[in-house]
């Protein structure tokens, strides 16, 4: 893995101070990233914050509606009893009927929630904090922090105690964080659908996540409203925040003491969990999964075979030699030395006889002679093209002079 | 190295923002990508060792990006200016990434002629200027168009020529006032209303005189005089002339004024006294 081994912690009101220098990183950073064991756990935890819903059991079923059985001309669907209104005889109770009850009616003992295996639970945690550690995974999700100082974005424990929202705001600007923070502001929109009138008005991104430790830190307030900033504890990390939307690699800042909990949280791999009781970190099933570095590795290719060349039985498309000078030339090698004693006989032929001089003093007196024409048709264009004016001239002057005679 | 084989299984069959699909082909929008398309070798993410050529005020650098600096975005590119002379900037890139893959070191290349002939482009638009193409909208031209007729039909034409026409004679561009139409005449003066009278007057000249620019309508009344004079020199002329008028006016009074308006016009002219007129003012004709 080329997640940094050694990590820097920054002091929270210089963004170029750093307070600890080299601090290991927590061996949670070293986990497999497998999205599939997120995006399963995920998709199941997603579901146990949903709130028991469901179709009122009488609806479309409040009729004494009854078949009419065959004979009648009519399907046999059950109808409206009664008389004196326009429902009478109408369909009622079928799922395809106007005003009856769906097919399958929501019942409010559906099975709302999902139980994951907690092993799984805790291996899906520890992939997304892993993940939160690798800058082109946090890129991808979209977030803004090409000018964030290092990931993972350690601080020290001083904005624990930020109670102003002034300050945990220029926190933000300081560490390159803000950007992310306008992406969220910006793209705030009006969600689309019902939703709007069950008080869920806007669709707002998520920001940076900011991971604390001490329970009595006061941070909570000071970001709760940085829109799209979330505040959580290190000992209740949920994958929710961690991977929104099952998608691997949210933006965290961790305090000093969050960052040093994360190994007795998640363990390492020479010793288990002590919070999470006997929880193993999983262990990647390839270390180096740089596949193509391996196989082109000196010690792989020393024991492989040499490459089997592919044999041309023949060319892909024929070409006759008889017009295609290589091809005649890949038949016969002596091909190309008789074409060349060919032209040289030609030229030993023609030798010593004249060459046909173009008559230069014929071209240049036709030359004269079609100027000739030229320029007499030239003058005699011109010369119409004058009378044409003068005629025009004259015309308008008489106009003129009998306008004025009247 | 090694992530980077992750990092793209990951990003790739997962969700990644900056993957734009079309249904041939997908790109990448990363404003850090050589060539554009999202593909393992040239996604800026996917690869710890990448070199991109971007653009700056005319200026041409070369961002390189190595294993190194993976932790830290901030530091992450390192941007080395290249020479403004073409061969001396691949050069520059051929030093710069040196050992690294031929493919990286072609398309920086590529990338780099694209942009500059890019900026040669800009530049000689800038010097030359450019037809900028403006789109036509329908809507707007079928609604313009209509509202020109409806501004040509409310802008009056013919009563502002009329008015100026008016105010012409009124000062006293014109010499003469001709007289044409007796009922229209009488009407005139009976409702003290000279402007009538030189205003049908005035059209029908016009009407005579379409040929002419509105510079000759400008009636010179020594012109008219001449022809008077030779005419009026005989009695036997004058009697002509009075026994034209006559019959004229008889004519015209059975007829309306707008049947007069459209058969040509014969303008008479009358005069109290043989006169050459030089003095500009009007001359009240007497009848």
């Amino acid at each position: 893995m080329t997640s940094v081994p050694l990590v820097s912690v920054f002091s929270a009101d210089d963004s170029s101070k750093v307070t600890a220098k080299h601090i290991p990183l927590p061996a949670v950073f070293q986990t497999p990233i497998r999205p599939d064991i997120v995006s399963f756990v995920h998709t199941n935890i997603a579901k146990n914050r949903r709130q028991a819903h469901a179709v009122n059991p009488q609806a479309g079923m409040q009729h004494s509606a009854e078949s009419w059985g065959t004979g009648r001309a009519v399907a046999r669907i059950p109808r409206v009893s009664g008389s004196g209104t326009h429902r009478s005889g109408q369909a009622a109770f079928g799922n395809q009927c106007r005003k009856g009850r769906m097919s399958l009616p929501i019942k409010v003992w559906r099975r709302w929630h999902r139980r994951v295996n907690i092993k799984q639970k805790r291996h899906a945690a520890a992939t997304a904090v892993a993940a939160t550690g690798i800058v082109p995974l946090v890129l991808a999700r979209g977030h803004r922090i090409s000018q964030v100082p290092q990931i993972p974005l350690v601080v020290e424990d001083k904005i624990e105690s930020y109670e102003k929202t002034t300050d945990a705001l220029n926190f933000l600007k300081r560490f390159g964080a803000f950007e992310d923070v306008q992406k969220v502001v910006s793209t705030k929109v009006v969600r689309a659908g019902i939703s709007k009138q069950r008080g869920k008005k806007y669709r707002v991104r998520k920001g940076p996540l900011v991971v604390y430790f001490n329970e009595n830190a006061k941070l909570l307030k000071a970001f709760r409203n940085v829109p799209g900033v979330e505040v959580v504890n290190v000992t209740r990390l949920n994958l929710l925040q961690l991977a929104p939307g099952g998608q691997l690699g949210r933006f965290v800042i961790w305090t000093q003491s969050a960052f040093a909990h994360l190994d007795k949280l998640f363990g390492t791999y020479r010793y288990t969990s002590i919070i999470k009781d006997g929880y193993q970190l999983l262990r990647p099933l390839i270390t180096n999964p740089d596949l193509a570095r391996i196989i082109n590795s000196n010690q792989v290719q020393e024991k492989v075979q040499p490459a089997k060349t592919t044999k041309v039985l023949h060319e892909v498309q024929k070409k006759n030699p008889l017009k295609n000078t290589k091809a005649m030339d890949r038949l016969n090698p002596y091909a190309k030395k008789q074409r060349a004693a060919a032209v040289a006989a030609i030229k030993a032929n023609t030798k010593g006889t004249k060459k046909i001089k173009k008559n230069k003093a014929l071209k240049k007196a036709s030359r004269a002679a079609y100027n000739k024409v030229a320029a007499s048709l030239n003058d005699a264009t011109k010369a119409a093209v004058q009378e044409e004016q003068d005629i025009k001239v004259k015309y308008f002057s008489v106009q003129k002079g009998a306008a004025q005679t009247e | 190295m090694q992530i980077d084989e992750v990092v793209w299984q990951v990003i790739n069959r997962g969700h990644c923002s900056f993957k734009i699909k079309t249904i041939s082909q997908n790109f990448c929008r990363n404003e850090y990508n050589v060539t554009g398309l999202c593909s393992k070798q040239s996604c800026p993410l996917a690869n710890s060792q990448y070199a991109t050529i971007k653009e700056e005020k005319g200026l041409c650098y070369l961002y390189v990006k190595t294993a190194e600096r993976a932790q830290k975005p901030k530091e992450l590119w390192e941007k080395i200016l290249l020479s403004k002379n073409y061969e001396q900037a691949l050069t520059q890139i051929d030093e710069q990434l040196k050992y690294w893959s031929n493919f990286m070191i072609h398309k920086n290349k590529q990338r780099l002629t694209k942009l500059r002939q890019m900026l040669i482009r800009i530049r000689k638009m800038r010097l030359k200027g450019f037809k900028e193409l403006i789109p036509i909208k329908k809507k707007a031209e079928r609604r313009d168009k209509i509202r020109e007729q409806k501004a040509l039909v409310a802008a009056n034409l013919e009563n502002a020529i009329e008015q100026e026409l008016i105010d012409r004679l009124k000062n006293g561009v014109y010499n003469e006032i001709m007289n044409y139409n007796t009922k229209a005449f009488e009407k005139v003066v009976g409702q003290n209303q000279m402007e009538d009278e030189e205003e049908r007057e005035q059209q029908e000249l016009e009407e005579e005189e379409e040929d002419y620019s509105d510079e000759e309508l400008i009636f010179d009344p020594n012109d008219l005089e001449e022809d008077d004079e030779e005419d009026q020199d005989d009695e036997e002329d004058d009697k002509r002339l009075f026994q034209k008028q006559t019959f004229n006016q008889l004519r015209r009074d059975n007829d309306e004024v707008k049947d007069i308006k459209k058969k040509k016009p014969r303008v008479q002219l009358q005069y109290e006294e043989e006169e050459e007129v030089e003095d500009r003012k009007k001359q009240q004709i007497a009848f």
